[in-house]
């Protein structure tokens, strides 16, 4: 599974706990209340536990993680720069 | 440290429900002697016991609670502002949204609880009066509080960024005065001290400058994370240190504004050595980024449900002592099985009920029910 759907999942089944849930990946998450403060520290300790990485402090911005496709970019820029 | 700050919620959460087991304690030490005693009349013999010193010390380690929440709220209202000017309404009304839906269901299920189970029923001003103050429960101020600080949150922000000095100093020295005045009526009494410092003790917690400097200090952080996390790596110890000491002075101080006072009881209010302590506090919890942190997952857990734990813990808790009042009073005067049981259903029950939620169809209406 690609990293987009792995975070799709745990998003629609963990935060919204709603499977059903038509999440587009563009969709601003905070904007939007599905990510608020506690839900945003939730979801950066399963992508620190999932993909094995380390999220600085200084990278859990709103630029980051405001939807799925900044949060996968934010990913893909990580696992670049660690290469 | 951002990691922490769940974790930190977490230890939150559980100040909070043991503040209220606390509270039930000597409720049942003081004003229900007559239950469990040979007297018809509450008595305060017990003060100076080894359960209220207990109860006192508990209640001075647990001070940090709700402004440990509004820092955190505060810093992630620099989250979500990001790179921005500022945060757009949008934003601020989806967050509000994700708190008015349970604490409105909640209120409404107590309000129901209430009449079909006691016949208590209140006119339509009062239950808007309740609802818009949160005064249904003693916890639910917390909800309209929050409230009034993300829709000023587009002010503060600007003034976080760039003038954060000036805003910290402003709103601690008003935090400071507030405290001051309280300490000055709980010792001499409203008819006794000036007239301004009354209307500082009297201001309602609900009111937004009842605790501003917390989710302010959040916010600066937020903004400023590099230059904070250096100065909270550097001072940690002095701020552990400072924490430390500043429980068994809270516990004297306390004490000494409660014999000052001559009054028989009084209830717990915030002091200025809980606010120092609850600083030192939260600034050496993340000063020590790398220490390790027990039962890790499981107190993230608790921070994670922290809201939904919030809403309904008190609502239990009243029900079950009230209850113990009524049919086992004889539990009352012991402390030692009494608080144990409070605490249990007061942290057990909402978790339960939550995860009963999560695991069947009601599932889709857990964030409307728990946040």
């Amino acid at each position: 599974m690609d990293k987009k759907a792995i975070l799709s999942d745990y998003i629609k089944n963990e935060i919204i706990r709603n499977r059903n849930f038509a999440l587009d990946e563009n969709d601003d998450l905070v904007g939007a209340g599905i990510l608020d403060s506690l839900r945003i520290l939730q979801l950066v300790a399963f992508i620190e536990k999932t993909f094995g990485i380390g999220v600085p402090d200084e990278a859990v911005i709103y630029d980051n993680f405001h939807s799925l496709t900044a949060i996968v970019s934010y990913l893909d820029g990580f696992s670049k720069d660690s290469r | 440290m951002v990691r922490r700050l769940l974790y930190l919620n977490g230890i939150a959460i559980l100040c909070v429900v043991l503040f209220h087991t606390t509270s039930w304690g000597l409720t049942a030490m003081f004003a229900w002697t007559p239950r469990y005693l040979p007297v018809s009349e509450p008595v305060f013999d017990q003060t100076g016991s080894l359960p209220y010193y207990w109860i006192r010390i508990i209640e001075q380690v647990i001070a940090i609670a709700v402004p440990t929440f509004l820092f955190v709220s505060g810093y992630f209202v620099a989250f979500t502002t990001g790179h921005r000017d500022n945060l757009a309404w949008g934003q601020i009304w989806g967050r509000i949204k994700s708190l008015l839906m349970p604490y409105t269901i909640w209120s409404v299920l107590i309000w129901l609880s209430w009449f079909l189970l006691l016949g208590d029923i209140s006119s339509f001003r009062g239950y808007v009066t309740d609802f818009l103050t949160g005064n249904t429960t003693i916890t639910f101020y917390y909800v309209p509080l929050l409230i009034q600080y993300y829709v000023l949150s587009p002010l503060i922000i600007r003034f976080a960024r760039d003038k954060w000095a000036i805003l910290l100093t402003i709103t601690g020295l008003f935090q400071l005065i507030l405290q001051i005045g309280i300490m000055l009526e709980l010792m001499y009494g409203l008819d006794n001290i000036p007239k301004i410092m009354g209307w500082f003790a009297q201001m309602p917690k609900w009111v937004f400058l009842a605790r501003l400097f917390w989710f302010v200090l959040g916010m600066v952080v937020g903004f400023h994370i590099t230059q904070f996390k250096q100065f909270l790596s550097r001072f940690k110890w002095m701020f552990f240190n400072i924490a430390v000491v500043c429980i068994p002075f809270g516990v004297l101080e306390w004490e000494a504004i409660f014999h000052f006072s001559g009054r028989d009881y009084l209830n717990m209010r915030e002091t200025i050595i809980d606010s120092i302590y609850t600083m030192a506090f939260i600034f050496a919890f993340l000063g020590f980024t790398d220490s390790p942190l027990l039962w890790y997952s499981r107190i993230c857990d608790l921070g994670a449900k922290s809201f939904g734990i919030y809403i309904t813990h008190i609502t239990v808790m009243d029900y079950v002592a009230k209850a113990i009042y009524r049919f086992v009073p004889w539990l009352l005067g012991v402390q030692i099985l009494f608080q144990p049981i409070i605490l249990l259903v007061g942290l057990g029950a909402p978790l339960v009920l939550m995860y009963a939620v999560e695991k069947t169809s009601m599932r889709k209406y857990y964030s409307y029910l728990f946040g």
